[in-house]
């Protein structure tokens, strides 16, 4: 069986490669890769015959072992009958289709790939005995269906069709899937022997099987779920033969059989298949009594038949069970075969309206014989199969009667009743399609049908008639399923042509007479019927539930998204603050341990800080509001000073500095008023949610530090920082090798910023020029501006020239005294950062620190001889430095890997050197260094950027607002 | 651990300030409102040095525990150097949306705004079972011919 | 062989150091980017061999030992999440390459992209190797500035608005975070992970709540779930197309990576599942209702992401190790097809122009390869069989069932009816972006460019189709292929995530791993 699955297919994945070659006789190809499929499955027929379950053919392969999903295959008597009908019709229909098509049609190749992968996994379907993998293959055929009947891409309705079955198939898929793995919990299997032998009982189960049994019945167009069925007739009629008609709607009537044994006796399970069975077969039966497209006459036919169907293999006796599987083979044989003549018809008249077509039957009455055959055998007539096969429901049916049984009387009547439009609606199908009609002129083409073409349904009507004959065949064949139900007492019931005047035959014959009557009175009823529609139907409920659905996630999610930072920065804290809420109330050992301060000077800070933070909230002045934050800042330095943490005093301090410089550089470009047209929208809120978010940090830092009993570990810190880490300065050794991962991830971050500063000013590259030749020709620019105001400047002023580029600058921006001293401390500067950094393991400072203090001197540079100072002070680009800053950073953590250490692993050298005398080093030493480099490549970005390429396009704008007054000046001129 | 409730409270104001002005709408506020939560986390983890001390540069004779808590500072270095860094790129952030916009505050999401007023027209693929009758027009009107 | 966990972070590091360094020199940045990455793969390759062969790793950096020092941990749940984040980020980066080579780097500038898009990954790997709690915030700072710097690429003023929600919601997150720690270094008096799982249980029950929810609130905006997730659908969609899918695919998931230790080593306890199976069931429907409302794929695949987190978070709060193994197998699954589901969305763009499906069709003619690379993840997506997402939703669907609360059915219900609303949301787009042919979108034109002008669609959609270079094509078949196999070696791959939960059930095996002689109190 596994053998059968894979060459299908892998035969599906070649397909499309042989168009090229044989263009429509791909199908050809095909249909032979199917029949031999039906061959395999034909020779299992010995060990499926003899009835011994334990000569089933079994094959197993191990997938998912956790999830107990396995390919689980074995073929029984019930897999093995379907397995025929899907493999036998298969072939023929996909024979048919290379008469179908012609060469030229769009997508063949695909067609004929998914319709054969459609074969293949309606294969597995049946044979699968693992409800996972059962799972699997049925969903497949869903995915299959939605491709084949969405083939005529250029119509939306075929579209639409396509969208509307995937939908409501997977829609019972999904549903029938819950209740799968319910039952394979319960059962701790998911084997489908298992499960149905263990047959377990309870709340639970009744739910689980219903569960599934709504993927039944959706995928088999039970209503209230048919309404798919009729719109799938938008596919290629031979689409509609075989899934729509032959296979995949029996999927759901193969569950219900495969179930039955073991669930038919539950609560419910025969009232609602029975109930629903008979409702689905008079409602189908009655609306296709009214159609007029040939096609769709069956489809509801179809409908109707299913219903029929479900009404036998639902009802669960040994009888009705034989008779479920007799009907489901014959359904399959004249429904196909009407398909595909319905299939011929259109291809060869252009049309399937039975009120265009007339004088079909004397065109060609082999095409009207076929016909006539199938439809017999829908309607029940003997000897044909279709009688045999309803003749052994009635019989089933009535001995639930003759048992008293409300249900069976429920099933006969409806079965009685929906043979009658059945019988009716044959008539009208053979009438319309081949009768000679009044006003109607005769059909003029299909003078003679290629053989080819008609083979398919031929080979299927004739089955049809045959089997009638030698139902005892037939029965042999179908035996082995009805035999899991206990037979009933007494010589058990076998097909057959003649089993004697009986009740059945007697029913039988009223529902040809009856069904013809209702035919001679089409006029009538179909005013009737006019009379009697009611507007609704089930597909534009579909459509309907859909749109709705559509409306309700556009209600939602315009709700959810609101699009507005705050809206969701304002969801966030409420939820912080009602979780966290939620946790300070409900608990109660709160232990808090509080002083007010450890020295009074914290009060004094903490006043100015607070009533800073406040009079930032309020400020409208951007530089205000800038400065009152600052304050709060260099607040933390003096608190962190206070506090016994001079580094992070000195750090937080230039931190402080730089960042009020570059917001001064970017703001400087601003209005100077905050705009707040919105932002004074919701103040109370705001207000509230920011006061209870203070309160609520407030609160858990208390409860927090409340409850701390154990030492903390920087206990050992000291010691280890001083013996292992030989530096006394215990912060800095923590930064550069205790915790020094932390500091390079930290530089990371740094340099992503650094370069994000980059990307949004000089949009295109890092600089803003994009390649090197660009960048040093800029520089040798920068160069030359400088030289030739040196030459311009007349020798007295030569003097002047204190830093590169200030004569570059405009007279009335600069300051000598500036540029004196910068061109004084400079250097100054750069070597106490130098100090520092090297320092810092000892003392207070180190690389932090020292880069900030060196980019400090850079912006000194900068804000004394402006952009171009910059260009020719710093011969380098940030990215350089930063890329070796890191580099460092990132090598002093390998290198120590290399000599088997851990990564980060610091040695300690001491030596004499030569007039030095005694020198010790720290390899984290070259650690920090990188993190020097880091933070002046940082702020050398941040001057490039938000300094010198602002000023840049600031000028730009100025010179363009410049030559635009210029113009409309010489415009206005006479 | 015993800690100082001003420190405590400090942190709390600070940290309602920053809140108050994140939900702002100009841009600018919001980066200053970054600026004082970044100073009030800091605080935070100074809080949880617990008593101040002296500080960790180690000399003789001096217990571990008269140290102030080391660690805390190690991880508030490191948060100050990357609320520094985030901060400088918030700055680029706001320049470049002035330069863009010419305006501070922050906009609402456009696909949001045009879904809530029902801007967005999804195409329908309805299904109508009778709307074609044949699968062969081509061939339909060379037999009408 | 413990050496190969921290080489996985300083390889991209140091790659990171090279490009920029190399500033001026594309191709040369480009190959770097490229080498790096590719050694990361082998990295992440043996280090899951190793660490699935011999047990968890763990790293004293600098020699220091725990707790005093930072210890890198690697388990299994971590190597899992190594290799795929560093498949998906070749991935990736290759697509961009393509990219950038097709449009002379308009896209992505080179000399910002790689060494950026290096440092992303370098974040993501410290995250994930991290076994300390402070330095798990690092990782999260390196990869968000990377993801500002690359979410704000060529500063458009759409990419410029989204990126200001992306920045500012994160920074909340992470100072969140930050405080978080504070408070739990206030009161355990430790940073280190495994110390900290094994002095939290000394600490009372409600201060473990209040630190406990307050992680999470931290973690849930990172790996958006509602109602924190609102912010992702207006910030991914607008950034380069292999951007966005990095994103998609990656940085969530980093959330909930963290949700799950949290959640099995700090936090074991089953006070707060409840609340999380609720936030589960919000995440997955309103997300999935959000996709179903776009009429634009990238953000249709954005609320899918968010839908799908809710798969993710519905696995951990069972409490039980199948729902771990179930997660953990969902987030790898979810991991692959969410990026290349994005990466073929930056396919449709380029064929034709734009990703919204009011305007766009007849691409199954015109790009029929692209139409299978769209297809087969939309479907697996959709969690049809047989599929990942088929196996990801039956895993967690079983271990729901076996946990038998009657929350756990009403999320199992749920689970379908999402499944199926993701199905719908992307066989729509089929149905409009590929079969409907270009002609009927030509039809309705006028009126959609009014509604365009009324509603200007955020996402920048490219007036003139561009080439597409051959290398997208490639590395996107690439992971369609890598989604195949998660689906053909489901079995070896469940197994591992079963194993990896197993190390995940209860905090002792990892404290385990940190302290093998036993942690002193």
């Amino acid at each position: 069986m596994l053998l059968v699955l894979a060459v299908l297919g892998v035969a599906s994945i070649i397909l499309p490669a042989l168009v090229r070659l044989l263009g429509r006789r791909v199908f050809l190809v095909a249909g032979l890769i199917s029949f031999g499929a039906f061959v395999h499955t034909l020779l299992q027929a010995p060990a499926i015959l003899d009835g011994d379950p334990e000569g089933y053919p079994i094959e197993r392969l191990a997938w998912v072992s956790q999830l107990q999903l396995t390919l689980d295959l074995s073929m029984d008597p019930l897999s093995w009958v379907l397995a025929l009908v899907i493999t036998g019709i298969g072939s023929l229909v996909l024979i048919y289709c290379s008469w179908y098509f012609a060469d030229d049609e769009p997508g063949l190749g695909r067609f004929a790939a998914v319709l054969l992968a459609f074969a293949g996994a309606m294969y597995g379907l049946v044979t699968a005995n693992d409800v996972y993998l059962l799972f699997v293959f049925w969903e497949a055929t869903s995915v299959f269906s939605y491709l084949l009947i969405g083939h005529y891409t250029g119509r939306r309705a075929s579209r639409g069709a396509a969208l509307q079955a995937l939908i409501t198939t997977t829609l019972g898929g999904l549903v029938m899937l819950v209740g799968l793995v319910l039952l394979s919990v319960q059962a701790r299997s998911s084997s489908l022997d298992v499960i149905l032998s263990s047959s377990p009982a309870g709340a639970l189960t009744t739910a689980a099987v219903f569960l599934v049994l709504v993927g039944a019945l959706s995928k088999s167009a039970i209503v209230p779920l048919h309404f798919w069925l009729p719109g799938a007739m938008a596919a290629p009629t031979p689409v509609s033969a075989y899934l729509h008609a032959a296979a995949m709607v029996k999927a759901g009537i193969y569950l219900i059989a495969r179930f039955a044994p073991a669930f038919f006796d539950m609560p419910g399970w025969r009232e609602v298949l029975v109930g629903l069975g008979v409702v689905t077969m008079l409602l189908g039966g009655y609306i296709a009594l009214r159609q007029t497209d040939l096609k769709l006459l069956l489809a509801y036919g179809t409908v109707s038949q299913l219903g029929f169907l479900t009404i036998v293999s639902g009802y669960g006796t040994r009888d009705t069970a034989l008779a479920a599987l007799a009907l489901l083979v014959a359904h399959a044989l004249f429904k196909g075969a009407l398909f595909l003549i319905v299939g011929i018809i259109d291809h060869e008249t252009g049309t399937r309206d039975l009120r265009k077509l007339s004088g079909l039957g004397r065109r060609s009455p082999i095409l009207a014989t076929i016909a006539a055959l199938s439809l017999a055998s829908m309607s029940g007539v003997p000897p044909l199969f279709g009688f045999v096969a309803k003749e052994t429901v009635l019989h089933g049916l009535l001995v639930g009667v003759e048992s008293g049984d409300p249900i069976a009387v429920v099933a006969v009547v409806g079965v009685v009743l929906g043979s009658v439009f059945t019988v009716a609606y044959s008539l009208r199908f053979f009438w319309g399609a081949f009768a000679r009609k009044a006003g109607v002129d005769d059909v003029t083409s299909l003078e003679h049908v290629r053989r080819g073409f008609l083979l398919a349904p031929t080979v299927l009507a004739v089955t049809s008639l045959a089997l009638g004959p030698l139902a005892g065949l037939a029965d042999r064949a179908l035996a082995g399923y009805p035999a899991l139900f206990e037979a009933p007492e007494g010589k058990p019931y076998e097909l057959a042509l003649w089993h004697g005047l009986e009740p059945a035959l007697g029913l039988s014959a009223l529902t040809i007479v009856l069904g013809a009557a209702l035919f001679a009175a089409r006029t009538p009823v179909a005013a009737a019927q006019k009379r009697l529609s009611t507007g609704l139907s089930a597909s534009e409920a579909y459509w309907d539930v859909m749109s709705a659905v559509d409306r309700f996630s556009a209600r939602v999610t315009s709700l959810t998204q609101r699009g507005s930072l705050s809206f969701y920065l304002g969801v966030i804290l409420l939820v912080f603050i009602a979780v966290s809420t939620a946790g300070l109330v409900t608990g109660s050992s709160w232990r808090t341990d509080v002083r007010v301060w450890d020295y009074p000077a914290q009060l004094a800070i903490a006043v100015v800080m607070i009533a800073a933070a406040i009079a930032a909230t309020q400020v409208q002045k951007r530089f205000a509001a800038l400065v009152t934050v600052g304050v709060t800042g260099f607040g933390m330095s003096a608190l962190f000073a206070l506090q016994g943490a001079p580094d992070l005093a000195i750090t937080q301090i230039l931190v402080e500095l730089v960042t009020l410089i570059a917001f001064v550089l970017v703001l400087r470009r601003l209005p100077a008023k905050l705009g707040d047209r919105h932002g004074s929208h919701h103040r109370l809120l705001r207000a509230v949610i920011a006061i209870s978010a203070g309160v609520i940090m407030v609160l858990i830092a208390l409860v927090a530090a409340g409850s701390r009993t154990t030492d903390r570990i920087s206990l050992a810190w000291p010691e280890l920082a001083f013996v292992d880490g030989h530096g006394s300065n215990i912060v800095n050794v923590a930064l550069v090798d205790i915790r020094g991962w932390d500091t390079m991830g930290e530089l990371a971050v740094v340099i992503a910023a650094a370069t994000g500063v980059a990307s949004l000013l000089f949009i295109r590259g890092r600089d803003d020029s994009t390649s090197r030749a660009q960048r040093l020709t800029l520089r040798r620019r920068a160069r030359a501006r400088v030289q030739q105001s040196r030459l311009q400047s007349i020798p007295g002023e030569r003097r002047n020239a204190w830093i590169l580029a200030g004569p570059t600058l405009d007279p009335r921006y600069r300051s000598i005294l500036l540029e004196v001293v910068v061109r004084l401390i400079f250097h100054a500067i750069i070597v106490l950062s130098l100090y520092v950094l090297f320092t810092g393991h000892n003392l207070p400072g180190g690389g932090f620190a020292g880069g900030l203090i060196a980019g400090l001197a850079l912006v000194a540079r900068y804000l004394a001889g402006g952009r171009h100072e910059l260009t020719a002070a710093v011969p380098v680009g940030a990215g350089a430095v930063l890329g070796t800053g890191i580099a460092v950073a990132a090598g002093a953590a390998i290198v120590p890997l290399l000599f088997g250490a851990d990564a980060l692993t610091s040695t300690y050298w001491e030596a004499e050197v030569w007039l030095l005398g005694e020198v010790s080093f720290v390899t984290s030493t070259i650690f920090d260094i990188g993190v020097y480099l880091v933070v002046v490549g940082l702020v050398l970005d941040v001057l490039r950027s938000l300094g010198a390429e602002v000023d840049r396009q600031g000028d730009d704008a100025s010179d363009r607002a410049n030559a635009r007054r210029v113009e409309s000046a010489t415009e206005g001129r006479p | 651990m015993s800690i100082s409730l001003i420190l405590v409270i400090t942190m709390g104001a600070l940290f309602a300030a920053g809140v108050y002005m994140l939900l702002e709408r100009s841009l600018t506020r919001v980066v200053l409102g970054f600026l004082l939560l970044g100073n009030a986390v800091n605080l935070l983890l100074l809080i949880m040095a617990g008593e101040a001390g002296i500080a960790p540069i180690v000399e003789d004779g001096i217990a571990d525990d008269a140290y102030t808590d080391p660690l805390p500072q190690a991880l508030i270095l490191t948060a100050i150097v990357i609320t520094f860094a985030v901060s400088a790129f918030l700055l680029a952030l706001i320049y470049r949306s002035w330069r863009l916009a010419n305006a501070d505050d922050v906009s609402d999401d456009a696909d949001d705004v045009a879904l809530r007023e029902g801007a967005v027209e999804m195409p329908v693929e309805e299904t109508a079972p009778d709307a074609e009758d044949t699968e062969f027009p081509t061939d339909d009107t060379r037999s009408r011919a | 062989m413990t050496a190969l966990v921290p080489l996985v972070v300083l390889v991209p590091l140091l790659g990171a150091a090279v490009t920029l360094a190399l500033g001026f020199r594309p191709q040369a940045q480009r190959v770097v980017a490229i080498v790096a990455l590719v050694i990361e793969l082998g990295l992440g390759i043996a280090l899951l061999v190793a660490v699935d062969a011999v047990g968890p790793l763990a790293m004293e950096l600098g020699g220091w030992s725990a707790p005093f020092g930072i210890v890198l941990v690697v388990d299994r749940l971590s190597a899992v999440m190594v290799l795929v984040s560093a498949v998906v980020l070749l991935a990736v980066l290759l697509f961009s390459v393509g990219q950038g080579i097709a449009d002379g780097d308009a896209e992505t500038p080179v000399s910002i992209y790689n060494p950026t898009y290096l440092i992303l990954t370098t974040g993501v790997m410290v995250a994930f190797v991290s076994g300390d709690l402070f330095n798990l915030y690092v990782g999260f700072e390196i990869l968000l500035v990377a993801s500002y710097v690359l979410i704000t690429l060529g500063g458009t003023e759409a990419r410029i608005r989204a990126g200001v929600t992306y920045v500012i919601v994160s920074l909340l997150s992470s100072l969140l975070f930050l405080a978080s720690i504070a408070m739990v270094y206030g009161a355990l008096g430790t940073v280190n992970l495994a110390q900290v799982a094994a002095r939290m249980q000394d600490l009372p029950a409600d201060v473990q709540v209040l630190l406990h929810v307050m992680l999470l609130v931290a973690f849930g905006i990172k790996a958006a779930v509602f109602p924190l997730s609102f912010w992702l659908p207006d910030s991914y969609p607008s950034a380069p197309a292999p951007v966005t899918a990095a994103f998609a695919g990656l940085l969530t998931k980093i959330g909930v990576y963290a949700i799950i230790r949290v959640e099995t080593v700090i936090f074991p306890g089953p006070e707060l599942n409840p609340a999380l199976m609720v936030v589960a069931l919000l995440t997955m429907v309103v997300g999935a209702l959000g996709a179903v409302a776009q009429a634009d794929i990238k953000r249709i695949l954005s609320f899918t992401l968010v839908s799908h987190i809710g798969y993710m978070i519905l696995g951990v709060a069972l409490g039980t190790a199948a729902g771990t193994a179930a997660a953990i197998y969902y987030i790898v699954h979810h991991i692959v097809i969410q990026t290349t589901l994005f990466l073929a969305a930056g396919l449709i763009e380029r064929e034709a122009g734009s990703t919204s499906i009011t305007r766009i069709g007849g691409l199954l003619a015109s790009a029929p390869l692209v139409a299978v690379l769209f297809f087969v993840p939309a479907l697996n997506l959709g969690g049809i069989p047989p599929f990942s997402g088929f196996i990801g939703k039956l895993g967690l669907f079983q271990a729901a069932a076996e946990q038998g609360d009657a929350l756990a059915y009403v999320l199992i219900g749920a689970g379908a009816l999402v499944s199926l609303l993701t199905l719908y949301a992307l066989v729509r787009v089929w149905n409009l972006a590929f079969w409907r042919p270009a002609g009927e979108v030509e039809g309705d034109e006028t009126r959609l460019l009014r509604a365009v002008e009324e509603a200007p669609h955020s996402t920048a959609t490219i007036a003139a189709t561009r080439a597409t270079s051959r290398l997208m094509t490639v590395s996107t078949v690439l992971m369609v292929l890598v989604g195949i196999a998660l689906t053909v070696f489901a079995g070896p791959l469940y197994g591992l995530a079963d194993r990896a939960a197993d190390n995940l059930d209860g905090p002792e095996q990892y404290i385990q791993i940190v302290f093998p002689q036993g942690v002193e109190p």
